[in-house]
């Protein structure tokens, strides 16, 4: 298979402490999404479909249970010689303490060694968390025929929105002349989606400059990017189109479940030529009882459903009994639902237990309850 | 680790499974959704400790030799290993191909292998034995061979042709008879066997001296008064996939959620391929009860007591009921099927009504376009 000389960094320290309970033990690219997924899966996945052999996955919090996931090189079909996934947590070097990663881009220039090892000619620097399909081969042609220091892919985002964003203004020929984080009065509607290719020796410069800079976050948006800009290297828009979506909060993550249940969604899981990857569970077949009432759902693996589910999403082992009433809802890894439970708009954390006859959320709430062990405990 | 060499035989003569067995052995189809026969001995022997494993293959090995890898079955990497075993010999006449004939083409690779006990298990039978005890009490017994059987109540209409035991007080094997379907009560042979290596040997040896049609079955009633053939039953569901409609009916049986779990659970998990597809979409309007599915479907239609592999396309309209449907099958529009096995990759869209009965379920061949 054709590989390219381009090394992919997937930044996954984060704490997504908007999740609450979903990241209190885990990182949030770890978190489960889609029935049978974890979110970091849509970037591993990406690498592996864009022919992409090495790839570092930078740790910080909570980075047990998803370095060891991560480590599994054959669940993405990365494992071939010369190629693989590597767990790259902070570490005490020969010439430097130990030190936490300072910022996303200080979390790159603590991996140079690695980055000069894996004799990278172009660097890729991605979220772990974000959900999204996206060709990055496709996007490094774009960015040599262009003759770019980096490249930045964009998306188009309801200009109301944009002030939420970092945003790129680009003159005609989609180079990017401005870069304005969160801006109050957005120039333009084009969104950085936190997706870069740098040419590596140029990045490996600025990132030495970076580290001896005191006043600097050692942050790519706020520092990298902007110091490139400074030194009128030519920085490249890489536009996307299609489904995008960062889930840092409990909203964005139901509504990304959510969107797997719509026709009309962008995200095809279903693509035998784009597949989502992952860590392969021994559950059983999904096992639909006598009594089991199914109106739109999407049901993954050792699910065993014998109530009514209604516009929802059952993640691996999820149990719903007889009588249960489960509506716009999302069942994470191993909930069991007792019988006559109702369920509104709710997230369930991976293996709360809800005993017979309980009731969480409302049908006509405008928030999403995540039902946690606790929430259940109090109700008891 | 058990100390044991797992050996998987081929099928026996009286195995015939219409249509399905035109493309791949019965070990090698799909069940259940996910899994192919052959998942369920493999596991068995896995999950018991058995890390070496010789597989006999003889007709269309393609399916199998696909399916097949140690790292799919929790084998350890570098001290376990599973062999796929070719009869070399090609044959005049299928009745010179025994699993004897085979067995004895093949001695050389058993002898690699240091460990003192041989388990033989059947690849067209599903069921959960663990073989550690089973080889525990063999030890114990002081037997020469010990035979894995099944107290079976519907012998007249399952089984046909499988091995019979008369077991006397200490569960010591008398006499063996063909099930010919005339008692409804019968101990059925599981055709699963527990000998030392060298014993083993030895009888492939002289069955092949005896006969050139003789099946290992055969050599082992010869040798109930000169050797202890002793027994051990087997607890919990067994099915001897022979026919189509035994196919038929234990993926109907299994499917109860009682015996599902018995048979897969975190204690006993089944391992097979992962194949990457997503979970499974239900439309709004689908209808669905009383199933089991695998991943990577989308259900539009009614679906009523079947059991539906991976990757199914069912749309509006169709109802699918009391039906095996195996992987990558299309069903359109206002199709109705009842009581069939759809065999993989089979797309069916201008017949509108396809219907077999319990005794006798239709089969609709893989590829084939209705």
């Amino acid at each position: 298979m054709n590989t390219n000389n381009m090394v992919a960094m997937i930044l996954a320290g984060g704490r997504g402490s908007r999740l609450f309970d979903l990241t209190k033990t885990e990182a949030k690219p770890a978190v489960h999404f889609g029935g049978k997924y974890r979110i970091i899966d849509f970037t591993l996945s990406n690498c592996a479909n864009s022919n992409i052999s090495t790839v570092g996955v930078l740790l910080q919090y909570e980075s047990v249970l998803l370095s060891s996931y991560v480590s599994n090189s054959s669940y993405w079909g990365l494992d071939m010689k010369g190629g693989g996934v590597y767990a790259l947590s902070p570490r005490e070097k020969d010439e430097s303490n130990l030190s936490v990663y300072k910022g996303t881009a200080d979390a790159i220039t603590q991996n140079i060694d690695f980055l000069d090892n894996a004799e990278a000619e172009y660097v890729l620097i991605l979220s772990g968390d974000h959900i999204y399909k996206m060709n990055y081969e496709k996007m490094l042609e774009a960015h040599i025929s262009a003759n770019a220091e980096a490249t930045i892919a964009v998306m188009e985002v309801p200009k109301k929105e944009a002030s939420r964003f970092g945003i790129m203004n680009c003159d005609e020929n989609d180079q990017i002349i401005e870069f304005e984080e969160k801006p109050a009065n957005p120039k333009s509607n084009l969104a950085s989606m936190g997706v870069y290719i740098f040419n590596y020796k140029t990045l490996r410069r600025f990132l030495k400059e970076d580290e001896k800079n005191h006043d600097s976050s050692h942050d790519f948006g706020k520092d990298i990017i902007p110091a490139f800009l400074a030194n009128n290297l030519k920085l490249l828009a890489y536009r996307f189109k299609g489904y995008w979506k960062d889930v840092g909060t409990v909203e964005s993550l139901w509504e990304a479940n959510m969107d797997l249940l719509d026709d009309n969604s962008k995200l095809d899981l279903f693509d035998p030529n784009w597949k989502i990857y992952t860590g392969d569970t021994l559950a059983g077949p999904q096992l639909i009882g006598s009594k089991a009432k199914i109106d739109n759902a999407y049901i993954t693996q050792g699910c065993v459903v014998d109530g009514e589910i209604k516009h929802s999403v059952l993640f691996t082992n999820s149990v719903v009994q007889e009588g249960a009433k489960i509506v716009d809802s999302v069942l994470m890894n191993d909930v069991k639902v007792g019988k006559n439970v109702r369920l509104y708009k709710c997230i369930v954390v991976d293996g709360v237990k809800i005993p017979d006859g309980m009731t969480f959320g409302s049908k006509n709430s405008k928030e999403v309850l995540l039902v946690t062990k606790k929430l259940v405990s109090e109700v008891e | 680790m058990t100390k044991a060499l797992g050996i998987i035989n081929i099928e026996p003569f009286y195995v015939k499974v219409e249509g399905i067995e035109d493309f791949r052995p019965i070990s090698a189809s799909s069940i259940l959704g996910r899994y192919r026969v052959i998942d369920f001995v493999l596991s068995n022997m896995t999950n018991s400790g058995i890390y070496n494993i010789d597989l006999q293959v003889k007709n269309r090995p393609r399916s199998t030799i696909q399916h097949i890898s140690r790292t799919n079955y929790n084998i350890n990497t570098k001290k376990g290993n599973i062999r796929i075993l070719y009869g070399e010999k090609p044959v005049v006449n299928e009745i010179y191909n025994t699993d004897i004939a085979a067995l004895a083409s093949n001695m050389e690779f058993f002898d690699e292998s240091n460990a003192p006990y041989v388990i033989m298990a059947p690849s067209h039978f599903i069921y959960v034995q663990n073989f550690r005890k089973m080889l525990d009490y063999h030890i114990k017994s002081g037997n020469d061979i010990t035979a894995l059987y099944q107290n079976v109540n519907s012998a007249q209409e399952a089984f046909l042709m499988c091995d019979t035991f008369d077991i006397d007080k200490n569960k010591r094997i008398k006499v063996m008879n063909k099930n010919l379907g005339k008692h409804k009560h019968e101990k059925i042979s599981l055709e699963t066997y527990i000998m030392s290596k060298d014993l083993f040997k030895k009888l492939v040896n002289e069955a092949k001296g005896v006969s050139s049609i003789y099946s290992f079955s055969d050599i082992l009633a010869d040798n109930l008064d000169s050797l202890k053939v002793g027994s051990y039953c087997h607890n919990g569901y067994a099915a001897c996939l022979s026919t189509l409609k035994a196919y038929y009916k234990a993926s109907m049986d299994i499917k109860r959620e009682k015996e599902l779990h018995k048979m897969i659970n975190d204690d006993w998990p089944i391992y097979t391929v992962t194949n990457d597809t997503c979970p499974t979409l239900y439309a709004p309007g689908s209808k669905i009860n009383n199933s089991i599915v695998g991943n990577g479907c989308v259900i539009e239609g009614t679906v009523q007591n079947c059991v539906i592999g991976r990757n199914v396309i069912i749309k509006k309209g169709a109802v699918v009921k009391d039906s095996v449907i195996m992987p990558d099958t299309f069903i359109n529009k206002n199709v109705k099927i009842e009581k069939c096995v759809v065999d993989r990759l089979a797309i069916i869209t201008h017949i509108k009504e396809l219907k077999g009965t319990a005794e006798d379920p239709l089969y609709i061949g893989r590829g084939d376009r209705i």
